[in-house]
């Protein structure tokens, strides 16, 4: 009997979903093993029932519950905590249901403040009150999908490999436990290290990168060493890819790209914050240069109370 | 906690080769100093992780002190020059964190600085007591 899922998106861009589609040839073996009971994103199941006849908002039973997208507001923490009720395993996929995500950048201000840019602060924006009719109200702040129920499986990334998606469905319908290895994207990364100091400036972001394409990547040189912000020894490991030749690379590296820290911290309780200026400064590079630290750092993991709004300093 | 009641908790880390014997002496030479440090032995400077100093920030403490070998002392040659550059590190953190910089001080005392050690802590007391309680203290 194939075992039945219930997705679900609450707030979130949508691009995990069209991660699950890219999984590509696997998902045409793992789909006969699956029956799909509620995806809003692709098929038409309403939650009162399918004519609105429903007084309670209903999704139905389960064996795995996949949750994208961090929680915003009061009908999306409605939404996860049924979907709790009603499935066994709850996967939370991708970084906003499990860090709270881009979205959760808005944590570094209070609602009123984001209100008031919004809806009046904004010089494009003519001014008008804040919308409050037919639409559930925000909660305080953003929210990861464990702050407000328990999450089994949390699959990062933004959006995640595909084939952790496999990798994880694959792991639950045979029973075994998925659980990415503690350590870092660095740990992963095929790339030439030489030396740590020596890297002089912080590159701006947008500088574009000098390589050679097609080069192996064990003659490739650190993109941290050549001073670009790479994220990679603050992020845990777990998007790396093989490609040709069987080397496993980080998906951003592969790109020529820095990581950006999707996969969150290495281990549960790290601030990738703190341990990131800790690490640049300790190798000679001045932590002054990194442009808006505080949101460049956590990027994608505002949530579970890493970013709040600062607190008021006293009049002095 | 307002006004003058205020009585702030700092967290004193103290190297084990200078640091904690200035302290030890300061003890055993009577002199006064407030009873708010809490006093930590560490090996090294060195060793003070930025994250220790921001996990005692935001868990409870008013104020962190850090206490190191002279530049040139240190037992393992150069642990106090390693918490020196991270110090500029930790202020920076201190205002990603909405914290004053007030609260966190890198000092060199050496096994021979007794009345240097509870001067430091003194001022440190007086700082600490002039930007009030943290924000992160419930």
């Amino acid at each position: 009997m194939p075992v039945k899922v219930a997705e679900e998106w609450l707030n979130i861009c949508g691009g995990c979903e069209v991660s699950i589609l890219d999984i590509g040839e696997p998902l045409l073996d793992l789909l006969p093993e699956l029956e799909f009971v509620h995806m809003p994103v692709l098929m038409d199941h309403k939650y009162f029932g399918q004519t609105g006849e429903g007084t309670e908002l209903e999704i139905p039973e389960a064996d795995i519950g996949i949750i994208s997208g961090g929680v915003r507001n009061e009908k999306e923490k409605h939404v996860a905590e049924e979907m709790r009720k009603k499935t066994n395993t709850l996967i939370a996929l991708g970084s906003c249901a499990s860090f709270g995500g881009i979205p959760a950048m808005a944590n570094m201000w209070t609602l009123e403040e984001l209100y008031d840019k919004v809806y009046r602060g904004s010089k494009t924006t003519e001014s008008a009150d804040t919308p409050s009719e037919n639409l559930p109200p925000l909660l305080d702040r953003v929210y990861a999908v464990d702050e407000v129920v328990n999450v089994d499986v949390s699959i990062p990334g933004c959006p995640t490999n595909p084939d952790l998606i496999v990798e994880a469905l694959t792991c639950l319908l045979e029973g075994k436990p998925f659980e990415l290895p503690e350590k870092s994207v660095c740990d992963d990364c095929p790339v030439k290290r030489e030396k740590k100091a020596d890297i002089g400036q912080i590159k701006r972001p947008l500088e574009s990168m000098e390589f050679k394409q097609g080069e192996p990547w064990e003659n490739t040189r650190c993109f941290m060493e050549l001073g670009y912000l790479c994220l990679g020894p603050v992020t845990r490991s777990g998007c790396a890819r093989t490609i040709d030749g069987g080397v496993k690379v980080p998906r951003c590296v592969q790109g020529y790209m820095t990581c950006r820290g999707c996969f969150g911290p290495i281990r549960k309780g790290a601030n990738p914050l703190v341990d990131m200026l800790g690490a640049i400064s300790s190798i000679g590079l001045n932590p002054r240069e990194v442009i808006d630290r505080r949101a460049l750092l956590n990027r994608y993991i505002g949530g579970q109370k890493r970013l709040r709004p600062l607190p008021k300093r006293p009049a002095r | 906690m307002e006004g003058n009641d205020f009585e702030p908790i700092i967290v004193t880390f103290c190297c084990n080769w200078c640091s904690y014997a200035g302290a030890d002496l300061a003890g055993t030479s009577r002199l006064q100093y407030p009873p708010n440090i809490r006093i930590i032995r560490v090996m090294c400077s060195g060793m003070v992780h930025p994250n220790l100093v921001i996990d005692a920030l935001t868990k409870g403490a008013d104020g962190v002190l850090v206490c190191g070998c002279h530049p040139g002392d240190c037992h393992y040659i150069d642990g106090n020059l390693k918490a020196e550059k991270r110090a500029e590190a930790i202020e920076l953190m201190l205002e990603d964190f909405g914290l004053e910089p007030e609260r966190f001080r890198l000092e060199w005392v050496s096994a021979s600085e007794g009345p240097r050690f509870a001067q430091v802590v003194t001022e440190m007391v007086e700082q600490v007591k002039s930007v009030g309680p943290s924000p992160y203290r419930t």
